[in-house]
């Protein structure tokens, strides 16, 4: 029924739904229809219509509708099954009716307007399929030639209207000549009720109301109606699980698929196309389209720019990668003039001045003075210029040299402040003057009230350190190499190694208590007798000079170091190799060797804070001992520096300082590694000692390059952080002669000693 | 040009008050003067303005306050520094220059003069790096000689000087002692009289580093390398339980039979480092420097420290004066000379901090009678002298041709400082009023 209301339309939009709604019913089923199956659908379809169920089906037919192309041929059969149908009449039956009606009625004019090449095409199927009554009903449908409606002789040409409009006519419509159709009478109710009880057939009727003329369903199509109903495929023959034909050859076909000719279509212009510009032409004409006028291009020639645009900011130059900008030249002053103004031109002296500059400095341009035009010379650089800028051009690189453009800045690791790591010592203050050699070690008393120091001029004298005055002096005939004080407080005892000789002195700077005890510990007099083991090596003298107790080792002494409870010394002997390092105990007067063999070429040692270890530099490597334990080293600590000169140890006992004679500085973490934590490399020269402060966390080296460097080296009691080194301070003001010797740091404050060769030893303070 | 410069420059006028007695008041007039003079300009002012009633006035320097604060630069910088209108009239007070006007001869030790002290006018008492104390009554005569001491003195102290016949004096050594000396101070000065200790203190640990007196001359106090602060009773008798009497010491006191020795009445302890300087200047109250960078003020009955000034430096020297004698100078290992007022609630930060000398501070002193003026010496040789009025020196004396390790006023016009020079030096005639 909704069909109908759109029977109105044009004729060729009406074409199209018709078709889509009548494959969409097949669709719908989502099988693929034989024709003749679809027939009988259609016609169970309409017979539920009828008898009341109709409305809902319809409508879902109609939506379904959009999917179909072409299934014309659906809607001639229809038509011809309402041809068969007969006469029969219905009253209520008249949307029906009329609806098959406009479908043959558009199904021919779908053919009217039907493109020609499927028209043959479907002639062609026509004569195929000949066969049957039924078949060639519906095959004529399907061939949509005018024929078709030639066939069905009286038929109502009203169109797609509304057949409300001819309720209350005597006529349904008008045949094809121009006659009015006439309605037939229809049977009333009663009569068409005793009509259906009588005639067992009378469910297949269908009244087409467009026609005005009732219609049965035959058999098959009633069946087939109701196979669609349930599911099924519509035909009863159809497979819908039949086995795969494969049509194609898949053996390589030479020639192809078909051999008909190129249609000739092909090489026509489309009239469609032709007529549809056709159609936007006149509408451009006529004004109706609106087209866009095309933008006018810019006229070809020299795009003009900024002569004065600063080079860096042009996009054009910059974004050619090649483009090099060029540099900016002077704007020409005054002084080029010919004949500039008297200021310009340069006195003698300046000139001289200009002579005794580098080349580069020079100025290019020398003001001079012309009375007039006339009289410029010739440019007396001319030729070498241009072969100059000959030569640049010949041998400038052709591409572009790609810097890495990192701020330097940016790369240098984040350190703390300088100012947030204060204390440190900065500044010097005192000086201590009085050696006549260079002073090559000092040591301060545990409680930095004084400081001891050793010069090659055979001296030796203790500092008041607050206030510069030298409080003592021995003087030996050997160059001082090496000086220790003892770190006990209560024992003021300062050990001198100079050439093969060890001094224990007395620095009588103890009170009375301990001057007794150091005394007595030097005046007792029986020196018991050295093991054999050691005999070849040291033997102890008592020191008539000046009352203390005198060492005699084998070979000559490079360096000594206390034991932390003043009462153990070590004595290394550079080239005592195996035996180069011996232990002296000071209160039994006893030496023993270490109870293990050192391997290489001892350099210097050093007693662990706090554990019974010892640490021995040898040229390359530190081997860290076990005292307690005869064999093998603990722990070998490899520098990779080619000479070790000095070592130094943190107060806490896990890191560890060694300078080496190529001015790198290492600093080991033991919790670490074996490898060095750090490496500084900051001396151009040796690092001839390095010291490490007992309470705050800092840590110097000096070098013979006369500079001595302060750190900040913190450790921390977490495993997990690293410790911080950062670089504080380069103390310099010892003469650049031999450089810094000794670097010592005060045992309480924040200072730091150095002894220079040039006989001095400064205070820096913070 | 000369009228140019007379047009830009602007005319002020100054009233010139003082509080100085005739020979020095001017009239009270206002005088119009140019705005660009500096302190000699308006010296040389006041000198001709003097002049001009006085024929034979001799010129004098003077310095110049407006609102309290010394002219250290022109008139006009400074008004303009200060924001003082140049409209009205200025009243500029006048005072005569701090400045030594005389040299005196220097007596010369027999080595380092490591202490010095001015407290008594009537002497000046020196020690010296020969373990020899000296009493100067006047400079080249050496009165008295102070023996006994086998270290260098580090610091001297008058214990007792009202006492018209005897005057006690205590002198610390490095030897680890301190000596007690009586002497009669009005003795004839031909030939210097050696005097020994009549009482020997023994106690410290190590070196002796300061000694200072209680003003009533009872106890001294001292303070040493050994970090702590000892009190002595100074009495000769041994009456007194911690008096304890001659033990017969082979070795040093053979000799005098009279001499004593006594312990320390009390120990301060508290300073982690050397304490390098002390000072009494109250009955109970006793400040203290040390090298572990704290100023420290005792409390003599409880001996708890009820003060402690963290300064960041090792401290050489301290001493209370000032407004109210409550303000603490202190020099150490650097060149800044720190003043603190302890009365300041909430901070500890020195309120003046003055930093013209090149090296260690060995000494400061304030003056006995005037609230701003305080004398510093230092390593460097120089000895300045400080009012709190002005961040400049008011005089430098460089009379010393090595670090000068300790400096006093005495009799209130001269400073006496002694040095790695041997020389006691006396810059006398400055006028303090």
């Amino acid at each position: 029924m909704t069909k109908k209301s759109k029977g109105g339309k044009e004729d060729k939009k009406a074409i199209e739904t018709k078709s889509k709604s009548v494959s969409g019913k097949s669709q719908k089923q989502k099988k693929p229809v034989e024709k003749e199956v679809e027939k009988e659908v259609k016609e169970e379809e309409e017979l539920i219509q009828e008898s009341g169920t109709d409305s809902d089906y319809d409508g879902d037919s109609l939506s379904g509708s959009l999917n179909s192309d072409d299934f014309n041929s659906d809607i001639f059969e229809s038509e011809d099954d309402v041809t068969q149908g007969g006469t029969e009449e219905e009253d209520g039956g008249d949307g029906e009716s009329s609806q098959d009606e406009l479908l043959v009625h558009e199904g021919s004019i779908d053919n009217e307007d039907g493109d020609d090449g499927s028209e043959q095409i479907d002639s062609d199927n026509n004569e195929e399929e000949d066969g049957s009554d039924e078949g060639s009903d519906r095959d004529e449908a399907v061939e949509e030639s005018d024929s078709s409606e030639d066939e069905v002789a009286p038929r109502n040409t009203v169109g797609d209207v509304p057949l409300k409009w001819y309720e209350d006519e005597k006529h349904i419509g008008y045949d094809i000549t121009g006659k009015k159709i006439t309605k037939k009478e229809r049977q009333d109710k009663l009569d068409s009720f005793l009509a259906s009880m009588d005639d067992s057939k009378n469910w297949r009727k269908i009244i087409d109301d467009y026609n005005d003329e009732e219609v049965e369903l035959t058999k098959e199509e009633s069946k087939m109606v109701r196979r669609l109903l349930k599911g099924k495929a519509p035909h009863a023959d159809f497979d819908p699980y039949a086995d795969y034909v494969d049509w194609f050859k898949w053996t390589d076909a030479i020639h192809p698929l078909s051999s008909a000719p190129e249609p000739k279509r092909r090489f026509i212009p489309s009239i469609w196309e032709a007529k549809k510009v056709v159609k936007l032409v006149r509408g451009i004409r006529m004004g109706l389209i609106k087209v866009a006028k095309p933008e006018e291009e810019p006229e070809e020639g020299p795009v003009p720019y900024l002569l004065w645009e600063p080079a860096s900011t042009s996009d054009q130059k910059n974004k050619n990668l090649t483009y090099i900008p060029p540099p900016k030249l002077k704007l020409p002053g005054h002084e080029e003039s010919y004949n500039p103004s008297l200021e310009y031109i340069p006195t003698e002296e300046e000139k001289a001045s200009y002579e005794l500059m580098f080349e580069e400095d020079r100025p290019k341009l020398i003001p001079t003075r012309f009375t007039s035009l006339r009289s410029i010379p010739a440019y007396g650089n001319a030729l070498k210029e241009s072969f100059e800028r000959c030569l640049d051009l010949y041998l400038c690189p052709r591409i572009r040299k790609k810097r890495i453009n990192i701020d330097p800045e940016s790369l240098k690791p984040k350190l703390p402040s300088r100012k947030d790591l204060r204390p440190y010592p900065n500044s010097c203050y005192l000086e201590y003057k009085g050696h006549t050699g260079a002073v090559t070690s000092i040591s301060t008393d545990s409680s930095g009230q004084w400081i001891a120091s050793g010069s090659t001029d055979g001296s030796v004298r203790i500092w008041e350190v607050e206030t510069g005055r030298c409080l003592k002096v021995w003087q030996f005939d050997e160059a001082i190499k090496f000086v220790a004080w003892n770190p006990l407080s209560s024992l003021p005892v300062l050990a001198i190694a100079m050439g093969r000789d060890l001094f224990f002195l007395n620095t009588e700077l103890g009170n009375d208590e301990e001057q007794e005890v150091i005394k007595e510990m030097f005046h007792s007099g029986n020196i018991p007798e050295p093991e054999a083991s050691v005999a070849a090596i040291v033997t102890w003298l008592q020191d008539e000079l000046y009352g203390g107790i005198k060492i005699r080792h084998f070979k000559n002494i490079s360096s000594i170091d206390w034991h932390r409870k003043g009462d153990y010394l070590s004595t290394v002997m550079a080239s005592g190799e195996t035996r180069g390092v011996v232990l002296h105990q000071l209160s039994k007067k006893k030496t023993q060797r270490l109870p293990f063999k050192i391997r290489g070429l001892p350099v210097c040692t050093l007693f662990h804070p706090s554990l019974s270890y010892i640490f021995v530099a040898t040229r390359k490597d530190v081997r860290v001992y076990n005292l307690l334990k005869t064999g093998l080293a603990t722990k070998k600590l490899e520098t990779g520096m080619r000479e070790i000169s000095s070592m130094a140890i943190h107060p806490g006992g896990d890191n560890l300082i060694v300078g080496s004679k190529e001015g790198k500085m290492c600093w080991f973490d033991m919790d670490l590694s074996s490898k060095p934590y750090k490496t500084l490399k900051n001396h151009p020269k040796d690092i001839t000692n390095v010291a490490v402060h007992r309470s705050y966390p800092l840590f110097a080296s000096c070098s013979e390059d006369s500079t001595a460097y302060v750190f900040h080296g913190k450790v921390y009691n977490d495993l997990n952080q690293n410790p911080l080194i950062v670089p504080l301070e380069i103390l310099r003001g010892h003469s650049i002669k031999g450089g810094v010797l000794d670097c010592k740091f005060h045992p309480r404050q924040p200072w730091l000693f150095t002894a220079g060769a040039d006989s001095i030893i400064k205070l820096y303070c913070h | 040009m000369d009228v140019d410069g007379e047009d830009v420059s602007r005319r002020l006028h100054v009233k010139f008050v003082t509080k100085l007695d005739s020979p020095f008041k001017v009239p009270v007039n206002s005088v119009a003067i140019p705005s660009n003079v500096t302190r000699l300009g308006l010296s040389s002012i006041v000198n001709s303005i003097i002049q001009s009633d006085n024929p034979e006035w001799k010129t004098e320097p003077f310095d110049f306050l407006i609102d309290g604060e010394l002219i250290r630069m022109s008139l006009e910088e400074f008004l303009l520094a200060k924001g003082i209108s140049a409209e009205r009239t200025l009243e500029i007070e006048y005072i005569r220059a701090v400045t030594p006007r005389k040299e005196e001869e220097p007596s010369l030790h027999n080595d380092w003069v490591s202490a010095v002290n001015g407290s008594s006018p009537r002497f000046i008492l020196t020690g010296c790096y020969d373990g020899l104390g000296r009493v100067w009554s006047s400079a080249g005569s050496c009165s008295h000689i102070l023996e006994g001491h086998s270290g260098a003195i580090s610091s001297v102290a008058v214990v007792n000087s009202k006492d018209a016949e005897t005057v006690t004096v205590a002198t610390a050594s490095k030897d680890r002692t301190l000596r007690l000396f009586k002497f009669d101070a009005d003795e004839s000065v031909d030939s210097s009289t050696r005097v020994t200790a009549y009482k020997i203190l023994r106690g410290h640990k190590a070196s002796v580093q300061s000694v200072s007196a209680q003003k009533s001359g009872d106890m001294v106090c001292s303070s040493s390398w050994d970090c702590t602060i000892n009190l002595w009773n100074t009495n000769q008798s041994t009456s007194e339980g911690e008096s304890v009497p001659v033990k017969k010491r082979k070795g040093n006191n053979q000799a005098d039979e009279s001499q004593s020795e006594g312990e320390a009445v009390t120990t301060l302890v508290g300073h982690t480092q050397c304490v390098s300087s002390v000072v009494w200047p109250e009955h109970d109250v006793i400040y203290s420097a040390s090298w572990d960078h704290s100023v420290r003020r005792w409390d003599v009955e409880t001996g708890k420290d009820s003060l402690n000034l963290f300064c960041g430096k090792a401290l050489n020297t301290v001493d209370v004066g000032g407004e109210g004698s409550a303000l603490i100078a202190a020099g150490g290992s650097d060149p800044i000379l720190r003043v603190w007022d302890p009365r300041k609630p909430g901070t500890s930060a020195p309120i003046f901090q003055f930093s013209s000398h090149s090296s260690w501070i060995s000494a400061c002193k304030w003056h006995r009678s005037s609230w701003y003026h305080l004398l510093s010496a230092s390593y460097d040789g120089k000895i300045m002298l400080w009012d709190l009025r002005t961040a400049w020196p008011l005089s430098i004396i460089e009379t010393h041709n090595d670090k000068v390790l300790s400096a006093d006023w005495w009799k209130g016009e001269n400073v006496i400082s002694g040095g790695a020079d041997s020389n006691l030096r006396i810059s006398s005639g400055i006028a303090i009023s």
